[in-house]
């Protein structure tokens, strides 16, 4: 990229980060100290500061220059604007502040690479078995480690031999007429590639309690291109993923077990990204989680609950981002609705992988640091299956404590007789 | 059962939905931030003055106006009410007796009255040697009222010598890394005062220096109670202040004795061989994130439904009731259904209460009839007050619902903590107490009195 376009970048990221609405909230700030507190970045390393010295702080010193390059090493967890008593978006303008500083001194290939999830997929589902190979391979993930920057300790998903189209495709029509009417469903790109398993069972508990679904094709979400500063990227992959979920019908409910990209859809786009399109804003008020979804079921009564007995202990992590959507931890509501199954909250803030942030070499140790009284507590309150919301919190789960971790879908599959 | 939700994560509103769940109540408790239990010193006030300073909280309650929100209370059920605190979280991290007040040394070398305080601070309680020896530096611990009386006379002792005495020698000792504990100010200030027992204090400094983690300039107390979590390193402390700490009965250490791990402070006691007292810092408060991080869990384990990051912004009212509260989650409104609402969302300092450009005071969720609407008379000249504008809040009535003009605001909610009208809490220190004792009254009386 030539030297003045990434002048011209930076500055429209700076515009945005002087003047939008949510600078205003930086005078709220108290300096109470609380967000420094929550912060599972800082608590582990010296190299992050901490939200408040790297953001409401040095926010007021940048004029014009990145002043502190250690927001590098925010994890983009969002935790210190949920945290925030006086309604800071600290986290928001730290995601900017750090876009502005990568745009000013260029994004990694790495960087570049990671962030091209439905890209993997695409390209290790007719691979599968040699990719996961290659994967496993301590020489190949070491040569991976020099060359990209990928640790070779990091979680890589497991490709799988059929995409989830292809067994939509496949699989027998449902029998069962719906009864009440239809869902539109986004998978995400684990949904599609790697979680295929996960992604069935939550069309088949959705086809279960009555509802048609319709799963129209779909791309990425953008958030892993957004927490690398690649905002551009971001906004043309989530405004494509907009129009495809607006395909079928637009007033339908969207239905998410993407955890984290259903909070992109929600808010991040709109705050981090600043995209303000009303189709964005649509599709952020449509779309549910599919735990959440299925407690607004319950609480207007219309949730069937004749479940059948899964005894086992189940440690349970809240993701930091489902976390930061402000509705509480609705999966942890409805698994303890299920009998037999002691579900036990980690009350740990955040798993330490943060999408991308986890996965590389320079940062490897401080994730693995964050994450350890997770891992911790999950090798210690298990029955073999552990449960998380999203993606790569699952694999950082279960690659740092050997513990098999699902979507929470497939318990609730299991208790309805559905596996 | 019924469906209650609670609004504020406080001492307040941890407090009532720790009591709902436990009285078996289904309970939400929604939250914008943690509290501001992290910003507090760690400690249960009941009432510190009045105006002057108060040593028997309790005995002090009744000669209150009748505008306090102690007034409609009574001394007891406060007393009841933080004692119940108190066994809920267990002697390891609160001790003390609600009839007496301990003074506790601050950050600043002055003495704050408390109530119920950490078992880690209590022995930097500003009294007479003799009573300290009396009562030992082993915390007492907080179940029966016999403990009340015993140590009531325990009490006597210094009161029978009579006369300017010799009080506490405290041998301050701060980290150099640490910038929120100047250890020659806190000695400094202490050297000069008397104990409210008439006894004069006396006080040391010294440093040692002891980096938490390497490469860090400005470490917070935080990092170094993190650190303290881990054995070894609050032995080098131990050891380290052990060997720098002057002549003194009471050796007292910036409150940063560990935040998960219990036990830090008896272990740094041990190696220190005297007396250890911790001296509270400003925000981050390591004690203040104990009690945060313990009630929380407690209140999780006791099966609260806990939502925080989003502010709740308005209700749906269904006759004169509130038949849900509208929480602003990412993605839109959404709505929880409540049988009852105990509404704990602190006062001005966390936004419960505002102020706008004209001067005009409200509530703005469910909008409250307030005792005073106009901030502009409110705000004296005098920096230090007192300031009527803090006393400004909700009116309520025996329930502790607020009331207007025209009688209960809304029948199903309950108000608790700070946005009560009629002290001012910072100033008299009654903050804690009235947090405590207003949750517990809203609790009970939803739950018509069952434990």
């Amino acid at each position: 990229m030539s030297q003045k376009s990434r002048d011209e970048r930076a500055q429209g990221l700076r515009d945005r980060l002087n003047t939008e609405l949510q600078r205003l909230s930086l005078d709220q700030c108290v300096k109470c100290t609380i967000c420094e507190t929550s912060c599972p970045v800082s608590a582990v390393t010296p190299l992050f500061p901490g939200p408040k010295f790297v953001g409401p702080q040095a926010e007021r010193f940048r004029d014009g220059e990145s002043v502190d390059h250690s927001v590098d090493y925010c994890s983009s967890c969002g935790t210190c604007t949920v945290v925030c008593p006086q309604g800071v978006n600290v986290a928001e303008i730290n995601s900017l502040a750090r876009a502005v500083m990568k745009a000013e001194d260029g994004v990694p290939v790495r960087d570049r690479m990671i962030t091209q999830t439905v890209l993997m997929g695409k390209a290790m589902t007719p691979v599968a078995p040699i990719a996961n190979a290659v994967l496993d391979n301590k020489l190949a993930r070491t040569v991976m480690e020099k060359v990209v920057g990928v640790h070779r300790g990091a979680p890589m998903p497991t490709a799988r031999t059929q995409s989830l189209h292809t067994w939509l495709k496949k699989r027998p029509k449902p029998t069962k007429a719906p009864t009440r009417g239809a869902l539109v469903y986004f998978h995400g790109c684990a949904g599609g590639y790697f979680e295929v398993d996960a992604a069935k069972k939550a069309i088949e508990v959705l086809e279960f309690l009555g509802y048609e679904v319709l799963v129209p094709k779909q791309g990425c979400c953008g958030l892993a291109e957004q927490s690398n500063g690649l905002f551009e990227q971001a906004s043309a992959s989530v405004r494509r993923l907009v129009d495809q979920l607006r395909k079928p019908g637009t007033d339908l409910t969207i239905i998410s077990t993407a955890g984290s990209c259903t909070g992109m859809l929600k808010h991040e786009a709109h705050e981090i990204l600043g995209i303000h399109d009303p189709e964005l804003l649509d599709v952020g008020t449509r779309i549910r989680e599919i735990s959440e979804f299925l407690m607004e079921l319950y609480e207007a009564g219309e949730l069937p609950t004749d479940f059948k007995p899964v005894n086992m202990r189940l440690p349970y992590h809240a993701p930091c981002q489902l976390k930061s959507q402000g509705m509480g931890t609705p999966a942890s509501d409805l698994l303890r609705m299920i009998p037999g199954l002691e579900v036990i909250d980690s009350n740990v803030t955040c798993c330490g992988i943060a999408g991308t942030y986890g996965l590389k070499k320079e940062k490897y140790e401080i994730a693995q640091a964050v994450g350890k009284p997770l891992f911790d507590m999950v090798k210690a309150n298990n029955d073999g299956l552990a449960a998380c919301d999203t993606e790569t919190c699952r694999w950082q789960i279960e690659n740092s404590s050997g513990v098999e971790t699902v979507h929470p879908i497939v318990l609730l599959h299991k208790a309805y007789g559905l596996s | 059962m019924s469906r209650v939700v609670v609004i504020g994560a406080g001492l307040a509103g941890l407090t009532a939905a720790l009591r709902l769940a436990r009285a078996g109540q289904s309970v939400t408790l929604a939250t914008k931030g943690p509290g501001g239990l992290q910003l507090s010193q760690g400690t249960i006030d009941i009432l510190g003055y009045s105006p002057e300073r108060v040593t028997r909280p309790l005995e002090a309650i009744a000669s209150l106006p009748d505008e306090h929100p102690y007034a409609s209370i009574g001394a007891d059920e406060v007393a009841a009410a933080v004692i119940w605190l108190g066994q809920q979280l267990g002697p390891e991290l609160l001790t003390g007796d609600p009839s007496t007040n301990l003074h506790l040394p601050t950050a600043v070398g002055a003495l704050r009255p408390t109530a119920l305080a950490q078992p880690s601070m209590v022995a930097g309680d500003a009294r007479s040697l003799s009573a300290h020896e009396q009562r030992g530096a082993a915390p007492r611990s907080l179940s029966a009222p016999e403990a009340r009386d015993a140590h009531a006379r325990s009490l006597s002792a210094p009161e029978e010598r009579g006369g300017v005495s010799k009080g506490l020698t405290y041998a301050v000792v701060g980290v150099r890394q640490l910038k929120d504990f100047p250890a020659d100010l806190i000695a400094g200030n202490l050297a000069r005062t008397t104990a409210p027992d008439g006894t004069r204090l006396a006080a040391n400094s010294a440093w040692i220096d002891l980096q938490a983690r390497p490469g860090e300039a400005d470490p917070s107390p935080l990092t170094y109670a993190r650190s303290m979590d881990d054995e070894a390193f609050a032995a080098t402390f131990a050891r380290a202040v052990a060997k720098a700490a002057g002549k003194g009965d009471v050796v007292a250490v910036p409150a940063v004795l560990g935040i998960r791990r219990r036990g830090v402070w008896q272990q740094v006691q041990d190696i220190v061989g005297r007396p250890v007292c911790e001296i509270p810092l400003p925000p981050p408060s390591v004690p203040g994130l104990r009690l945060y991080e313990a009630l929380l869990a407690l209140v999780r384990a006791a099966g609260v439904r806990f939502i925080q990051g989003s502010h709740v912004t308005g209700f749906t009212p269904d006759g004169g009731r509130v038949a849900s509260v509208t929480l602003a989650a990412a993605g839109g409104p959404r709505e929880l259904a409540a049988d009852a609402v105990v509404f704990a969302p602190g006062g001005f300092e966390s936004g419960a209460l505002s102020v706008d450009s004209y001067g005009t005071i409200s509530e703005p969720v469910f909008g409250l009839p307030l005792t005073a609407t106009d901030a502009g008379e409110l705000i004296t000249e005098k920096y230090w007050g007192p300031h009527p504008l803090f006393e400004v809040g909700v009116r309520v009535d025996d329930a502790g619902r607020p009331v207007g003009e025209r009688g209960v605001a809304h029948e199903n909610l309950y108000v608790a903590g700070g946005i009560i009208a009629g002290a001012e809490r910072w100033r008299d220190k009654s903050g804690d107490g009235v947090a405590v004792a207003t949750a517990i009254r809203a609790a009970d009386h939803i739950t018509g009195g069952a434990r």
